[in-house]
């Protein structure tokens, strides 16, 4: 018997007009998200190495080590970031780097297409989000009203048809109608990244599948639930009124007043409080670095240039002592706004969760790297980079860049012992320390996103449980 | 599920003391009780709000009666309601069906329901043949049928059931003339096969014309009930609107309304 309804679910389903405008729709939005998102990632491939590019050969001609201030390394893009934007195209992406103090970040992607900060880029996470879950509710509203309101509720159960094994056959025959053929649109999807040139390595493949696992899930989520609202009605009417209520809530309200009472609840110091703090501090270590320069007195002979060896040597220990007090203040308000701004997120999040939306945003974007601690990995990551390209400096150059003052010698020309009469040679930038700007590691990706995988499975439970026993008590008349 | 042997001995369909009082006091049936044998047609006769489709409900146990019970078969349908069913076809008003499906995979999908599962595409569109519907419609999707036309279908699903007991909610409600006409043969063609047939209808000529028994219910309760011998030669609309004057007349409210508000 659940087989036959199962049977009937599936073919009434797909043979409705709804069904065909809808899945073409959805179909065409989930082709084009892989279509954009590969020909997206082509062109950020391009524009990363175009600034690498850029970086290097603005690098050209330099002759000196110590005229080499500062270096931009840059996010590479990853593949599955164009599917799942997450926050890949708000965080900057360029960092400047010195050998010491803070580093400034830049070049944003919607710096780069302000156009797009105002619609956002459609990719597959949107497509997941608002409109796979708006398919779900348009299949779904009417799966026991409408049958209540042609009449066919009655006609079925005139016959010996337990109620569970009706309920559960809508419930496994639309999830089953709708998730096939949703799987064969997203695998022709898939097809197109490697005819766009986009190569996955394994893990990323294993982390795409997740992501579309964790849609499906999604997908089930809203599906379940509209057959349960149409569990709880008797026109179809009003199943979609509540289905689409319950959608909006759950895409834009929830998510947005949990940010927006989180915020109230957890106060964290804006960036400009902690610059102006920051700043206070520069012009009192600054007067301090001054006072320190009226006490430099030269030690033994009067060698020009054992003279500047010296000053350098007492500039960078100055320095240092600056550096160590910014560095100071810096970590204390960095941790406290870091531990504030922690609290405020997850108490964000959880209570956006309410929301499924929430989950399938943090999952996926968990999976695809390209969560809030992408921007936190890059910065981190910065800083490793600038303690190896302040060593590097100070190895080539006897002292470390980014202080408050720097006295050129001549030992650090060319990357050798320099010559009046020889022409000054360039310095050879392969000598740099390459920036190591790894990708997250299947554990880092994965591990965080098995909460939010773990809700909506819940959600799909309790939805469909809520739409069982919904309609063991539903009245057939 | 095994279908259970027929007790040729006991009525097809049979109500005794069929109480429905709801939650909000309404008695929409008060102790009714009759029976319909097999090779009869047993047709109810009343207003909105009389209580036939109640009546109906209770045998398909879509409600549970207060008090009293309904058999099909010797069969309590609130009791024993899958055992029960295997034995009841149902036609219902105003039949909408699946309009995706054609006729033939409607009555496909009703006739594996009803546990006709091995039936051949020709035995099934034989039944449509035999209820009216042309060979031409039988691959068409119910979206463009008529409401003779669905309501033939329907037909066709009570048919292929091959139910002992066939109930029928005001089936001819906005039927033409020739629908009408055509479906009266037919319920007398299946009364020839001995089925039990307990019909709910407003239209008084189309239970003249059919029925073995007619029963006039109000409120609740039949007022009257004849075979179609005493109705001989007897004008039934009078005699109904006799009826329910005296009704109107000598029935107290003990619920202190009538039951509007729920299918009668």
């Amino acid at each position: 018997m659940l087989g036959i309804i199962v049977e009937k679910e599936i073919r009434d389903l797909l043979g409705s007009t709804k069904f065909a405008i809808t899945f073409a729709a959805c179909a065409v939005l989930v082709l084009l998200a892989f279509y954009v998102g590969a020909a997206r990632h082509n062109l950020h491939q391009a524009r990363y190495e175009a600034s690498q590019t850029e970086n290097l050969r603005s690098m050209k001609g330099i002759s000196d080590w110590q005229e080499l201030d500062e270096i931009r390394i840059f996010l590479p893009p990853q593949p599955l970031e164009s599917l799942v934007s997450g926050v890949s195209n708000d965080i900057n992406r360029t960092a400047i780097v010195r050998g010491r103090g803070d580093i400034p970040t830049e070049d944003s992607r919607y710096n780069e297409d302000p156009v797009f900060a105002i619609f956002r880029f459609i990719d597959l996470e949107f497509i997941f989000k608002v409109v796979l879950s708006l398919f779900a509710i348009l299949l779904g509203y009417d799966a026991i009203s409408g049958e209540k309101e042609r009449g066919t509720l009655r006609l079925s159960f005139a016959n010996s048809l337990p109620r569970r094994t009706y309920i559960a056959g809508k419930l496994i025959g639309a999830f089953l109608g709708l998730t096939v053929s949703l799987m064969v649109t997203i695998a022709l999807g898939i097809l197109i990244l490697p005819l766009m040139g986009i190569v996955l390595s394994g893990q990323e493949w294993i982390k795409l599948i997740l992501v579309i696992i964790t849609g499906l899930l999604y997908f089930g989520v809203f599906l379940t639930l509209s057959i349960f609202i149409s569990s709880l009605t008797y026109r179809s009417a009003n199943s979609f009124l509540i289905s689409l209520a319950v959608w909006v809530m759950c895409i834009y309200i929830i998510p947005g007043v949990s940010v927006l009472m989180a915020a109230r609840s957890v106060e964290v110091p804006s960036s400009d409080e902690i610059a102006y703090k920051k700043s206070t501090l520069g012009i009192q270590l600054a007067e301090e670095f001054d006072e320190g320069m009226n006490h430099f007195a030269v030690k033994g002979s009067a060698d020009p240039e054992e003279l500047m060896s010296q000053l350098n040597s007492y500039i960078d220990s100055l320095n240092d002592v600056r550096d160590m007090k910014m560095q100071s203040l810096s970590s204390r308000l960095n941790e406290d706004r870091s531990n504030r701004r922690q609290t405020q997120e997850n108490l964000a999040f959880n209570l956006a969760r309410i929301s499924p939306a929430t989950s399938l945003s943090l999952a996926t974007s968990h999976l695809a790297g390209t969560s809030l601690t992408l921007k936190n990995r890059f910065a981190d990551q910065s800083r490793e980079y600038q303690r190896a390209f302040g060593e590097f400096m100070l190895e080539k150059t006897g002292m470390n860049t980014g202080g408050m003052i720097k006295l050129r010698t001549s030992k650090s020309c060319g990357g050798g012992d320099d010559k009046e009469d020889e022409e000054p040679q360039p310095i050879n930038t392969e000598e740099l320390p390459k920036p190591m700007m790894s990708s997250f590691t299947f554990a880092e990706s994965v591990n965080p996103a098995l909460t939010d995988i773990a809700i909506l499975i819940i959600y799909n439970f309790v939805f469909f449980a809520g739409a069982f026993i919904a309609f063991l008590r539903y009245d057939l008349r | 599920m095994t279908k259970d042997l027929i007790d040729n001995t006991l009525p097809a369909l049979e109500a005794t003391n069929l109480t429905k009082k709801y939650e909000d006091g309404v008695l929409a049936l008060d102790k009714v009780s009759f029976s319909v044998n097999r090779g009869e047609i047993f047709v109810m006769l009343g207003g909105n709000g009389a209580g036939k489709t109640t009546a109906i409900n209770i045998f398909l146990n879509f409600i549970e009666p207060t008090s009293g019970e309904a058999k099909i078969n010797g069969i309590v349908s609130h009791r024993e309601p899958l055992r029960a069913k295997q034995h009841i076809a149902f036609v219902s008003e105003n039949v909408m069906l699946y309009p995706n499906f054609t006729a033939l995979q409607n009555l496909d999908f009703f006739a594996r329901l009803g546990g006709k599962q091995d039936l051949t595409r020709d035995e099934l569109q034989a039944v449509l043949l035999r209820v009216g519907l042309q060979e031409e419609v039988h691959h068409k999707r119910l979206k463009g049928f008529s409401k003779g036309m669905r309501q033939k279908c329907g037909i066709a699903i009570a048919i292929v059931k091959d139910a002992s007991a066939i109930l029928l909610d005001e089936p001819t409600s906005g039927l033409d003339p020739k629908a009408g006409r055509d479906f009266v043969e037919l319920l007398k063609t299946l009364r020839d096969e001995n089925k039990a047939i307990l019909m709910s209808t407003h239209d008084i000529f189309r239970a003249r014309e059919i029925a073995d028994t007619v029963a006039i219910m109000d409120r609740g309760k039949i007022i009257m009930q004849q075979a179609a011998g005493e109705l001989a030669g007897k004008d039934l609309e009078n005699l109904y609107m006799q009826y329910m004057a005296g009704s109107n007349n000598h029935t107290t409210n003990t619920t202190g309304g009538v039951n509007a508000g729920h299918n009668s």
